[in-house]
């Protein structure tokens, strides 16, 4: 394992794409500590913000308050990244495999547009989660995305596959242009959700408000969540699937676009 | 001063065809013969004329709002750092302004002509222009639904339309005029078009597309203007509408005129899905009609932004696409509407575009009279054109793409059977020496006595796209511009207008039908010189031989 | 998706036979739209000037502009965006959900009279303020009515720009786009152009904090910013280039007073609708232009040696 430790919060964001363990791999440790880091305008080497220490690895540890440095496991293929502590914006983002996790908070934008892998983040997340940049067709089209906080502003942003969960709340505009995929909130949501939504479903657990383009459509428990409850398992998540307790109602939308997406919001029985 | 020696130069304009010869340079022309100075060793390589680009849109209100509606474009785009001698940019389907100047320089292209201006926005594209480095510019201004002018044609004044015209040029600093969809971008500020060009435009009684046409080219014609209409046909695009461009052409006969983007122009079928080829036809009569010179417009599949005046035509591809669509009407003159496009080789519709634009190109005989150009960024990015004269110069190559195309374009296209292959001679023709002919423009796209010193030197390969995407030396003004494929010195080119003569008297006219009209004053209209950078006034000496 | 339709605003005092307004109030805030180019106005299609036009009015409140107005619909604050939204199914005659368009303050008859009028008007023109861009859901409220006029154009000619703010942002707006290709939230930190709105735009920026220096022109950041954003404004060395004392100016390290453009200065401005017009002097100011000020500093940091990116800050490919 490669262990890095921020020596000091830097001043002004730092952009640190190198820090993946496809960029690391084949090098030494101090060819690991020469590689590139921007902050600002300026070109500096890792080990100008990081004590690099350890054994060549697909693992790589991160320990400080990372909340100003940018873009950590970009495009990473494999391996792993535990980041110790916060982290900031872009992580993961166009990851295309292997598994980072956060024991802090995130920032915005994590796994932008990525196309496979694992992001988990313990903490809260910011904004545009698995999303697409301003202007992108598509956003996230594969991977796992598992937030044990809350989430910010348009999570799974024209999302096309994949799944993005949400053990906190998540503010306004989720699934916004959904294409596809899974969004699970397990804590509800705050408005506009599934806003111009074509395609893809959206779980909420708990009562969500809805906008007037999501019609209900009926009440019904579909076979498919059995098979997203088998897949979210593993990440300690858990779907209510007994009729008995209650039932999923079907929201169909968005009407304005016109969409075949839907948000499935569960109901217990009183 | 310089001397070009040892390399085989291509110059058709002169009739110089490989020949190793030397080129000499002083003060930024080509001279007989220097004492001195630097010499450029161009041993195996071959010397050109500098490119010119008869149609492109690299400046302007319509590009600039194509580069905010696109940003997904510019970030996977190539980047050009900031350094000692060049601004940072990005390139793409939208290039900014300093990275269109690098790019073309780059390419050996040193003159470019912006296709579409409006009168109300001119201001703005010579701004643009002026950050346009290195090469040497001009630009056409709309005229095709100029509500000034067509009214005036409603009743029958012709000659207050003429002069209306020549003051618009003068106002505007341009070089010459476009029309595009003539009537049909006026009818679509009321959401119609105008499909029939013998059938009044929406709102007129008698004013009809082919009235517009026939009386435009007259115009520039009798304005005396060095470059002839430049036509954008009405029903672009759209299957069948070879019937549309064969019926103008024959209004053009009797007056010269520039058909852009032919290849755009050019298919049968009835629709969609029965969509084919008609360059066979529209090659036969061209070739027959040298009042005519004309664009490729090619297509060649990967991403391209869509940007025309041609309004109607755009919210058709916005709604065929559901992309995203940018439309700016602008009041009296003109419009402008943008779509993202992206053309698919799997796509039979794009399948035939592809091959329609290198039929033209092989059909249509004489060299001199239709020139490379890919309507960039409508067909394909401008930085692309030495993958076209690849395809040019190789019809097993050609062979082997169509092969690749789906088995029922096959039957709908000719590119399979033709032969042709260009010589070096007649792509230097294409490029340069042809556009700058059709332009009026005496001191490019040659290398005579007393020619622009702008040369592009290559080094002689087999393989034409990497030839001439890469060249050894690009003189620009008699300096080198590009060296090697780095940037050594940027020097700002000039920019080429006319100022045709109108009756002053025309203003008078003019002033309260703005002040109803426009929501200007009629002081703020005109463009100043001193806001045209490097402007040169190139003389109205085209006269009509009988 | 959507898409900006729109036009210069000729053809607005011309054609438009619907006009609407939504969040903002032109009768105070831009006294001269009604009269120069809007509903006053007689067009060339529209000889009978006021009479020929149907205006509308939303906002969440009674303004000056009601008045204007022949009809006007109040939406309840925040609501916007579902008002819009709902609007867009109803004009491809799709379901809408009663209840919910009820808790926008509408009723669905109002919304389905609106798009009925708008579906019968020649040539309709949506203006939208600040009440609706920079209220909650911001870029997605613009995004909703630009994308509303786009669709509009299956059944007639429709367009929508947004009423700007003072001063000539849509001239920064227009010299960013060329010079790099984005118009505004512009990064050249890598040597190249980056664009990120939420992560490199102003108020972001200064709010996280994640600048060490501020260069203010044209602009007074410290009226309109959140105060975390005035607290950077403050903490950090900030220049300011304006004619007059200003609460940015106030928190500045370094305020240099220049001409006022337009008055004392030459230069182009752009209307809202991105027509550029000159601006002529017309009387002399002791103090130099922006243009100057900015040209001397150039001049000055071209004197220190030179920094230059390394081609290596472009391998990584981010963004």
């Amino acid at each position: 394992m490669i262990k890095l430790t921020l020596k000091d919060q830097p001043t002004v964001p730092l952009e640190a794409e190198m820090l993946t363990p496809d960029q690391f791999s084949g090098l030494n440790l101090d060819a690991i500590r020469a590689l590139p880091v921007f902050l600002g305008k300026r070109q500096l080497r890792v080990d100008d913000f990081f004590t690099v220490d350890g054994e060549p690895s697909d693992e790589l540890e991160i320990h400080g308050d990372l909340a100003k440095v940018k873009y950590i496991g970009r495009a990473m293929t494999r391996g792993r990244i535990k980041v110790c502590g916060n982290v900031g914006m872009h992580l993961g983002a166009a990851m295309k495999g292997g598994s980072i996790e956060v024991t802090g908070n995130a920032s915005d934008w994590i796994g932008g547009e990525m196309t496979g892998g694992l992001i988990h983040v313990h903490g809260n997340a910011g904004g545009q989660v698995g999303a697409a940049y301003r202007g992108s067709l598509s956003g996230m089209n594969n991977g796992t995305i598992l937030i044990g906080g809350t989430a910010g502003l348009e999570v799974g942003m024209r999302m096309k596959r994949g799944i993005i969960a949400v053990k906190g709340q998540v503010r306004d505009f989720c699934g916004l242009q959904m294409k596809g995929g899974t969004i699970l909130l397990m804590n509800g949501a705050e408005i506009r959700t599934g806003a111009w939504m074509i395609r893809g479903t959206i779980i909420s657990l708990k009562p969500i408000k809805l906008l007037p383009t999501f019609p209900f459509a009926c009440t019904y428990s579909p076979t498919f969540l059995r098979l997203i409850a088998k897949h979210v398992a593993p990440l300690g998540l858990s779907l209510p699937m007994d009729e008995q307790t209650g039932t999923y109602h079907r929201y169909s939308g968005d009407s304005s676009v016109p969409g075949k997406g839907e948000i499935l919001v569960w109901q217990p029985r009183v | 001063m310089l001397r070009i020696t040892g390399g085989k130069v291509y110059d058709p304009a002169n009739g110089i065809n490989g020949e190793v010869r030397d080129i000499c340079i002083a003060d930024g022309k080509v001279v007989a013969n220097v004492e001195g100075g630097r010499t450029i060793d161009a041993n195996g390589m071959i010397v050109f004329p500098g490119g010119v680009d008869i149609h492109t849109h690299v400046a302007g209100a319509a590009l600039n709002f194509a580069r905010a509606l696109t940003p997904e474009n510019q970030r996977v785009a190539a980047k050009f750092l900031h350094t000692k001698e060049t601004r940072m940019g990005i390139g793409g389907q939208t290039p900014t302004t300093f990275a269109t100047g690098y790019l073309y320089a780059g390419m050996g292209y040193t003159t470019v002509v912006e296709a579409a201006v409006p009168v109300l926005s001119a201001k703005h594209t010579h701004e643009e222009l002026r950050d346009t480095p290195i090469v040497d510019k001009a630009c056409c201004l709309l005229m095709g639904n100029n509500e000034l002018v067509m009214d005036l044609l409603e009743v029958g004044e012709y000659e207050k339309a003429k002069h209306i015209v020549a003051w618009l040029i003068s106002a505007a600093k341009t070089y010459g005029i476009k029309a595009v969809n003539p009537g049909g971008v006026a009818a679509w500020k009321f959401g119609k078009d105008a499909k029939q060009i013998h059938s009044p435009i929406d709102g007129y009684n008698k004013v009809n597309p082919g009235m517009i046409i026939a009386n435009l080219a007259k115009i520039c014609d009798e304005l005396g203007l060095p470059h002839p209409m430049h036509l954008h046909c009405n029903n672009l695009g759209v299957p069948g509408n070879v019937s549309t461009t064969l019926e103008t052409m024959k209004l053009l006969e009797g007056n010269r005129a520039h058909m852009a983007h032919l290849q755009f122009h050019a298919y049968g079928g009835d629709d969609w899905h029965t969509m084919r080829s008609e360059s066979v036809q529209l090659a036969e009569y061209f070739n027959t009609h040298p009042n005519l010179t004309c664009d490729a417009g090619a297509v060649l599949f990967g991403n391209a932004v869509t940007i025309t005046a041609d309004g109607p035509w755009q919210h058709l591809l916005y709604q065929l696409t559901g992309r995203k669509w940018g439309n700016l009407d602008v009041e009296n003159e003109t419009g402008c509407g943008i779509v993202p496009y992206t053309y698919k080789g799997s796509n039979l519709v794009n399948a035939v575009q592809w091959a329609v634009g290198l039929e033209l190109l092989l059909l249509i005989n004489d060299p001199w009279r239709i020139f490379l150009t890919t309507d960039h960024p409508n067909g394909a990015c401008f930085w692309r054109y030495p993958e076209i004269i690849h395809l040019l110069m190789h019809a097993d190559i050609r062979r082997e793409r169509v092969r690749a195309l789906p088995e029922a374009a096959l039957s709908r296209i000719y590119l399979a059977d033709l032969d042709r292959e260009y010589t070096l001679y007649e792509i230097a023709i294409i490029t340069s020496a042809g556009p700058a002919r059709a332009l009026g423009m005496k001191q490019k796209g040659h290398l005579g006595v007393g020619a622009d010193a702008d040369i592009a030197i290559y080094n002689q390969n087999p393989d034409g796209e990497l030839m001439f995407r890469y060249p050894r030396y690009v003189l620009k003004g008699g300096e080198v511009a590009v060296e090697e494929g780095e940037i050594r010195s940027v020097k700002d080119g000039h920019e080429f207008v006319c100022q045709p003569s109108y009756d002053a008297g025309i203003e008078d006219y003019l002033k309260p039908v703005f002040q109803q009209q426009y929501t200007m004053s009629f002081e703020n209209y005109p463009v100043d010189a001193e806001r045209v950078h490097g402007m040169q006034i190139a003389e109205c000496s085209y006269q009509k031989t009988t | 998706m959507g898409g900006k339709v729109s036009c210069t605003l000729g053809e607005v005092k011309n054609r438009a036979d619907f006009i609407l307004y939504w969040g903002g109030n032109p009768a105070e805030c831009h006294p001269r739209h009604f009269t120069k180019y809007t509903i006053m106005q007689k067009g060339k299609f529209l000889p009978e000037g006021r009479k020929g036009r149907t205006m509308v009015l939303v906002d969440i409140r009674e303004t000056m502009s009601v008045k204007a107005a022949d009809i006007f619909l109040q939406v309840r604050p925040g609501k916007d965006f579902e008002v819009v939204t709902a609007l867009r199914a109803l004009v491809k005659g799709n379901r809408v959900d009663t209840a919910l368009v009820e808790e926008t303050g509408l009723k669905l008859e109002q919304l389905q009279d609106l798009v009925d009028r708008m579906k019968r008007c020649k040539f309709g023109v949506i203006f939208f303020g600040m009440g609706l861009s920079m209220t909650r859901g911001k870029h997605m409220n613009s995004a909703a009515v630009l994308t509303l006029a786009a669709e509009m154009n299956a059944f007639t000619k429709f367009v929508a720009m947004p009423m700007r703010g003072h001063g000539n942002v849509a001239g920064a707006d227009m010299v960013l786009r060329w010079t790099t290709g984005y118009p505004f939230g512009v990064n050249l930190c890598r040597g190249f152009p980056r664009f990120n709105p939420g992560e490199f735009s102003t108020v972001d920026l200064l709010v996280r904090g994640d600048i060490d220096a501020a260069f203010v022109l044209g602009a007074d950041p410290g009226a309109t910013m959140p105060q975390p954003g005035i607290d950077t404004l403050a903490r950090v060395p900030t220049i300011v280039l304006d004619p007059k004392v200003t609460h940015t100016s106030k928190l500045a390290r370094v305020h240099i007073t220049t001409s006022v453009t337009g008055i004392s200065s030459p230069g182009t401005a752009y209307r809202m609708d991105e027509v550029p017009l000159p601006l002529r002097p017309v009387l002399k100011s002791p103090y130099p232009s922006d243009e100057e000020v900015v040209r001397r500093i150039i001049a000055a940091v071209d004197k220190k040696s030179a920094w230059l990116p390394k081609p290596a800050t472009m391998a990584s490919g981010v963004m």
